[in-house]
């Protein structure tokens, strides 16, 4: 069970209390005017950006306090509001404590953040037609995006094609808290050494004459679990009201364990009454279907109507909570419902920064995803190694116990290729060391591993071991590289070594320092093979309020952790990643990528590796609640998820342990992980008949590596989900727009409902389209658009096949996926109603950059109908440096079988098809090639195999069928 | 190209056509045998290629996968690609292993199974070194399995000298227990002699000899029994005390264990929440049950309130006074008794000790003389002896029932103990006895479980060359169970598998599931017996090459 007590409620964060109270008041009050107005004599529009001087108005004393503001306006059709402070901005203010901190607002989460996307357009311009009182700027592809900027109260509209999509302070929420000077009231009730007042109480209500009262029992210092807040710059948040109208499902704002398909919190039946929190957190023993904080923040919102997609990113690193609210609106009292919409509010709510937002206006799911990843980058093209299985434990405890589950995998005929260390291969948790003890020969063990391609992954993480005669921390010390506290001296907290120092990746030195710290010849024990995990970097601090560290601990340049908390885990990773890239020579001709699994992350994470959902329990709940965090994850722009297979507390029946390999063979990042205290539960463990049917499971993801990695490949170039929710595939059907139970996976159709609860031998899947969907396993045949119910024995995955689509496979089981590099092909065409099927497929070496040289082989299979063929074209863009090479390397690779699913009862007795294939430019004389038939039987599609046509799978191709 | 096994051989002599092995309906023109594609449903098309690698139970199931139609043979044909490894051992090595890039010389050492040379493999033919190496190995499995051997029959023969020893005694015991059973007869015959020579004689102990000495017992005892209850007393109060204080101690050390935060992992507290789940789980003794408080509480009451008054029997002369040591317990309440019968038996043997009382069980409330009274007495120790030869007797018994296994070859080795150090500890089994394990930095040693038993299972591990390790088959192994709880799991538990070595050695030792120990152990006691044989074992489990496993 979660400790509850650990982690603060919106009453008992001030700045969340303050503004769900600011906006409670600015909501019932009927004669509300937000204080908010831009100057019309400031705003000047210049190359795609407008920029101006919000004023705000303070009620008692009627002074104003300025506040610059931006809308840029880029190529992408994104745009971006940004509101500062001037009078931090400019320095103008006085820190209490004598704090070092930093003065301004923290304005580099885009350093992190952003990595393009930001050309600013050249199209936009500002329209006459503005109404009085406001700017219109009219923007975006064929410029059919406006934004109409209100003067007073401040506020903006953005619509697409004339229709509002997303407005921003309509309900007059947006609150800067300005900065001020403390004045110490001669009250008596806080004096000197007197215990503050307990957390979330009820604070005294200072009464003003006119205006609504402002609580500032918050203001300037705060305490939580023993911890208290020294707040030297006071109050300073910032927040604004989003409002999407006539969207009813709002997605994202990862990482929580609920429903794709935010809740509202506002309370209500079956809603939260708490915000959607994003403060990366240690959470222990998570719960589920909760807005709790998890380990990463993703604040990027879309918003799903039938047909359109919109969406906004709130860039900002501290603590942030979103209230979410929805209110149906009747286009006619009369029409009973009819024609009614729902409309859904947001509350944005950050603790300290810039209001800095970005508005996507679709109208597609990937348009705005897509949108969204040109800024924060798209997912690093993984190695092959990366998404196929790994297998973990808390911990394998000794290089020999390591050896012998590579050999134990390989006896047992079950495919794996990367096996983790936790924690407890260190000499007392210092890492960058081996125990002698129990790791004696980490080369021997890594060689062993590396004879069939397979990999170890050991955990590094930020807390560094505060023990004499360790060099690592003498150096950290030595260097000043590590998190200060609040006086600006080195911060010591507790964590698995005990007390620790955190290394700052704020700063470039610690960065660069990091970066050494991987070389072969400095963390002995790890050559090639050897990848990395960064466990507790959000950072989890033992001893910390809500296990993390003191807001009021300074990083590099001053910037105290309260700026910053959300980006932290993201520098450790993004140092990591560097490290990797580094410890190989430049001149090392297979230089390969990186891989580096984080716990924490924040938008922007995806460049850098794989996340997983952090320390989940082997319940059948828990099983049920990845399904929708992963979707979410993929919405998110960073795709490359998982969760531990198995669940990490606890013992999963065997029941659970097969069902969760089922799932698990469809997670974008693949691992099975234990704690410590659970028996060991390795897939050859299990016994018959479970071990056999994990055994299929893991057969079927090393058979669709092809397809998964075609789909990671798209991610890469797009920011696609490489998991894909009903929604996504169709937006236009608003049945699904709440469906996160169910997923595509990549453009292939493949649609999955792998079974989340015990005993359940039955699935039903929603079909969304008018359609055929085939079983995967047996060619059954069901027809969209509804809801079928498909067997689901224990040995069964629901598992169908869109028609429409061309799947590549590769069928030989071997011990790792490296092994599969020069197999043949499979490609399973599957015809639905228009008689006509496509599918890509990506290939690289698994490994190298030589992809960005052109080293790789990316084709276009299709099927017409209307001729009878499939074939193979060419999506590589132009021939570079390694284009020649990998051709050569592949050219054996053949396409040994094509399957037909669905084949048009024609051919029935036509045994042979004509093959032709182009051969240096040219196109050989066609082949006669056997065609086996396989007719309709039950419930089952007619399907046809082409004998091994031979082809290439590099070159074009055609085979005919006609 | 691709050779197979002379059994296999045949199916491939024909020039011209093929049948599927288990599926003879399926002819295939002799072009689509080692094709790289798989047509026959048992794979049998396909015996020096990968293409049928997938037709497994551990493949997903795909009807484009069977091959061929509906309901022929799928099961596989062959055991997997056969390497000739000329001047080894022939072997077979998985079909999935075939063409991959990596030379398998662990079974296939000429390499052959990467004739595809993919990815620019080649692998070249090293029988001639590894078989070498192989037989020298071999060789030195075989002469280490003949000593092995000669030690078995050793141990044998040792268990067979204890067996007898331990038959021997039994046959002694028999005759023993014939000779004490005479000797009871005899006895009981003397009893009722004596009896009846004793019968009619009078004898009346002098009652007024012994009065003076009645009054200085009857002080004494009232002395003492104030002692004990003043004793008992303060005892009783220093364990209530005691009793509170552990209560509080109880409820911290709960509280620390509820409220502590897990994820700090603080070793300290951490290892103190397992010492107090592990005290937790223990059993806690017995519980300060009501009733023995309400004896005690009637024990301290004074004598008079429990119905003994002393003056009774201080001014008491007409029974005897030794009688009344006895009989005075009839008037106590049935919970004292029994304690202060035995303190007076206590007080009574110190009176005798030091002069006060006659020695002289003759006084007793029968009155029977000394003379039948000895007699008695010679009968019972008598009786006790049979009952005492008769127990050891059944230990003996069940000591030849016990299964020490084949050859009760066990007896030899019991209580024998060998360890071997992995990581930070080092582990010990002691046979027939209990497993141990004992941290290398000092602290205290960790039952791992106690012999309960033996089983036999089946192990299919990789025999390494030097034949130290368990090999496939059926094996004897010793059980361990109800070692030290623990933490967060269960009572530690220990399966030591035995297989043929030439010295009692442990292997390897693991953890398979938390708290729950496998340990390999080396033992001549095994030889030829189940784990017998390890060089031939060595060779089926080259051969074997995991062929079992896709079958």
């Amino acid at each position: 069970m979660v400790k509850h007590e650990n982690f603060k409620t919106c009453a008992q964060s001030g700045f969340c209390k303050r503004n769900r109270a600011y906006g409670d008041t600015a909501l019932s009050s009927s004669n509300w005017a937000a204080p908010y107005s831009l100057d019309p004599a400031s705003v000047k529009f210049e190359k795609g950006i407008l920029t101006g001087t919000v004023s705000k108005t303070i009620a008692n004393t009627g002074e104003a306090v300025r506040l610059p503001l931006t809308v840029a306006f880029y190529e992408s059709g994104t745009a971006r509001v940004t509101i500062d402070e001037e009078r931090r901005q400019k320095g103008e203010i006085e820190l209490r404590h004598n704090s070092k901190a930093k003065k301004q607002r923290y304005n580099e989460a885009e350093k992190w953040a952003i990595v393009g996307g930001t050309t600013v357009s050249t199209g936009a311009a500002t329209s006459k037609a503005a109404e009085k009182g406001t700017t219109k700027i009219v923007y975006g592809p064929a410029s059919k995006f406006e934004a109409v900027i209100r003067h007073t109260p401040f506020g903006v509209e953005f619509k697409r094609d004339g229709e509002t999509q997303v407005k921003l302070n309509d309900r007059g929420l947006l609150n800067m808290e300005h900065w001020r000077p403390k004045v110490d009231k001669p009250a008596p009730e806080k004096k000197e050494g007197e215990e503050e007042k307990k957390e979330g109480e009820e604070a005294v209500v200072v009464e003003s004459d006119k205006e609504i009262a402002e609580d500032d029992g918050t203001w300037w210092d705060e305490s939580f679990g023993g911890n208290t807040d020294s707040k030297p710059r006071g109050p300073e948040a910032v927040a604004l009201d989003i409002e999407f109208p006539g969207y009813e499902h709002v997605y994202g704002a990862a990482e929580h364990a609920g429903p794709l398909s935010l809740k509202e919190t506002r309370g209500g039946d079956g809603k939260y009454s708490e915000p959607y929190r994003l403060y990366n957190s240690d959470v222990f023993e998570y719960e589920m279907d909760s807005p709790m904080t998890l380990y990463g923040a993703i604040p990027f919102m879309q918003a799903q109507k039938k047909d359109s997609t919109v969406g906004v990113f709130w860039l900002n690193a501290a603590e942030t909570w979103i209230d979410i609210t929805k209110t149906t609106t009747s286009a006619n009292p009369l029409s009973f419902g009819i024609g009614s919409s729902v409309t859904t509010q947001t509350h944005w709510i950050s603790e300290a920064g810039l209001l800095d937002v970005f508005v996507f206006l679709g109208p597609k799911p990937q348009d705005v995803i897509g949108a969204y990843t040109e800024l924060t980058g798209y997912t690093q093209l993984p190695q092959q190694f990366a998404i196929a299985y790994h297998q973990c434990r808390w911990n394998y405890v000794t290089d020999e116990d390591v050896r012998d589950v590579d050999r134990k995998f390989d006896k047992h005929r079950i495919p794996y290729d990367v096996i983790w260390l936790d924690i407890e291969y260190t000499e007392g948790k210092k890492y960058f060391t081996w125990d002698p003890m129990t790791f004696p020969d980490p080369l021997g063990m890594n060689k062993q591993l590396d004879e069939h391609e397979r990999k170890l992954v050991a955990i590094i993480d930020p807390h560094i071991k505060n023990k004499g005669n360790y060099p690592i921390v003498e150096e950290l010390k030595s260097k000043d590289l590590a998190v200060h506290n609040k006086d600006d001296n080195i911060y010591e907290g507790w964590c698995w070594p005990g007390s620790s120092y955190w290394i700052d990746c704020f700063s470039p030195k610690g960065r660069e320092w990091w970066k050494g710290l991987f070389r072969y010849d400095k963390f002995r024990g790890t050559m090639k093979n050897v990848f990395i995990w960064n466990d507790m970097n959000e950072p989890s601090v033992f001893n910390g309020p809500e296990t993390t560290m003191p807001k009021d601990n300074l990083h590099h340049d001053h910037w105290e952790h309260r700026d910053v908390h959300n980006i932290n885990g993201m520098t450790l990773v993004n140092a990591t990643f560097d490290a990797l890239l580094a410890r190989d020579k430049v001149e090392d001709k297979h230089h390969v990528r990186p891989f580096v699994l984080t716990r924490s992350f924040y938008s922007g994470s995806q460049r850098l590796g794989a996340m997983w959902t952090g320390d989940n329990q082997a319940a059948w709940p828990h099983l049920e609640a990845s399904i929708p965090m992963l979707l979410s994850m993929g919405v998110s722009g960073f795709p490359f998820a998982g969760a531990d297979v198995g669940g990490f507390f606890g013992n999963p029946s065997k029941e659970l342990l097969t069902r969760w390999y089922q799932a698990g063979a469809f997670y974008p990042f693949f691992r099975g992980h234990a704690h410590i205290d659970t028996r060991r539960r390795e897939p050859y463990l299990a016994g018959e008949p479970y071990t056999q049917i994990i055994t299929q499971a893991l057969r079927l993801r090393y058979a669709l590596l092809p397809a998964w990695y075609t789909a990671f490949h798209e991610a890469s170039v797009s920011g696609a989900p490489i998991i894909r929710p009903n929604y996504y595939v169709h937006p236009g059907d608003e049945k699904g727009f709440g469906i996160d139970d169910q997923f595509y996976l990549g453009s292939y159709g493949l649609l999955a409902k792998p079974v989340t609860k015990e005993g359940q031998e039955g699935q039903d899947i929603y079909l969304a389209d008018k359609e055929k969907y085939y079983d995967y396993f047996d060619f059954w045949t069901y027809e969209g658009p509804g809801t079928v119910n498909v067997a689901a024995p224990l040995d069964t995955i629901p598992f169908l096949m869109q028609g429409g689509h061309i799947i590549p496979r590769r069928d030989r089981p071997r011990r790792s996926s490296g092994l599969m590099r020069y197999d043949p092909f499979t490609l399973v065409v599957v015809l639905g109603n228009s008689g006509d099927a496509e599918g890509t497929l990506y290939l690289d070496d698994g490994e190298s950059f030589d992809f960005q040289e052109g080293g790789y082989i990316h084709r276009r299979f299709s099927y017409a109908s209307s001729t009878s063929t499939l074939m193979s074209e060419d999506l590589a863009a132009a021939a570079g440096k390694k284009t020649k090479e990998y051709l050569k390397q592949m050219e054996k690779v053949r396409v040994e079988k094509v399957i037909i699913v669905g084949a048009p009862a024609a051919w029935k007795g036509k045994g042979e098809v004509e093959v032709s294939e182009e051969q240096s430019g040219k196109i050989s004389a066609a082949r006669k090639v056997s065609l086996d038939w396989h007719d309709k039987e039950d419930g089952k599609a007619a399907w046809a195999v082409v004998r091994d046509p031979g082809v290439q799978i590099g070159s074009g191709w055609k085979i005919a069928f006609a | 190209m691709k050779a197979k096994d002379k059994d296999i051989a045949k199916f491939y002599k024909d020039a011209t056509a093929f049948t599927c092995i288990s599926n003879p309906a399926t002819a295939l023109p002799i072009a689509r045998l080692n094709d790289d594609y798989c047509d026959c449903p048992d794979g049998s098309d396909e015996p020096g290629t990968s293409a049928c690698a997938h037709l497994s139970p551990l493949s997903p199931h795909n009807p484009a996968n069977g091959a061929g139609a509906a309901g022929s043979n799928t099961t596989l044909a062959l055991p997997g690609f056969y390497c000739k490894n000329k001047g080894h051992v022939p072997a077979y090595v998985p079909f999935t292993s075939v063409n991959d890039g990596k030379c398998d010389y662990d079974v296939c050492c000429d390499g052959s199974e990467e004739w595809e040379g993919v990815g620019g493999v080649k692998c070249e033919d090293r029988c001639q070194t590894i078989g070498k190496e192989w037989r020298k190995q071999d060789e030195a499995r075989q002469k280490s399995l003949g000593t092995a051997g000669k030690k078995r029959k050793e141990l044998v023969a040792e268990a067979g000298r204890l067996r007898k020893q331990v038959e021997d005694r039994i046959q002694s015991l028999g005759t023993e227990i014939e000779g004490s059973e005479i000797k009871v007869k005899q006895l009981e015959q003397e009893v009722a002699d004596v009896e009846r020579k004793e019968k009619g004689r009078v004898v009346k102990g002098s009652v007024s000899k012994k009065a003076g000495k009645l009054g200085v017992v009857v002080g004494l005892a009232k002395q003492r029994t104030e002692e004990l209850r003043e004793t008992l007393e303060r005892v009783r109060g220093e364990r209530d005390s005691s009793t509170s204080r552990l209560q509080e101690v109880e409820r911290i050390l709960s509280t620390f264990k509820e409220e502590y935060n897990p994820n700090f992992n603080d070793e300290g507290v951490k290892r103190a929440v397992r010492a107090w789940e592990d005290y937790a789980a223990r059993d806690k003794g017995p519980d300060v049950d009501a009733a023995h408080d309400r004896d005690l509480d009637a024990m301290t009451k004074s004598d008079k309130e429990n119905g003994l008054d002393w003056e009774e029997y201080e001014g008491d002369d007409d029974d005897s006074e030794a009688d009344v040591l006895y009989a005075f317990e009839s008037y106590l309440p049935p919970s004292i008794r029994g304690w202060l019968d035995q303190k007076l038996r206590n007080l009574r043997s110190t009176l005798i000790d030091s002069g006060i009382l006659a020695d002289t069980s003759a006084p007793s409330s029968s009155g029977d003389s000394k003379s039948v009274t000895d007699a008695k007495d010679r009968l019972t120790a008598a009786e006790k002896e049979v009952e005492k030869h008769r127990k050891t007797l059944t230990e003996h018994q069940d000591d030849l029932a016990k299964d020490f296994g084949p050859d009760d070859v066990f007896r030899a080795l019991k209580d024998q103990c060998v360890s071997t150090d992995a990581g930070e500890y080092t582990y010990e089994v002691c046979f027939l006895s209990k497993t141990t394990q004992k941290p290398k930095k000092g602290g205290g040693h960790t039952n791992m479980g106690n012999f309960v038993g033996l089983e036999r299972i089946v192990v299919d591990d990789e025999l390494p060359p030097n034949g130290k390790g368990l090999g496939s088959g059926e094996r004897i192994a010793m059980k361990h169970e109800n070692g030290q709880h623990c933490w967060n799991g269960p009572n530690r538990s220990t399966l030591v598998v035995l297989a043929c070595s030439e010295v009692n050695e442990v292997w390897r030792i693991v953890e398979e599931e938390k708290c729950v120990y496998r340990m390999e152990v080396g033992t001549p006691a095994v030889c030829e017996v189940l784990g017998g044989g390890g060089g031939r074992a060595g060779m089926e489990g080259k051969k074997a090459g995991g062929v079992r496993d896709e079958l």
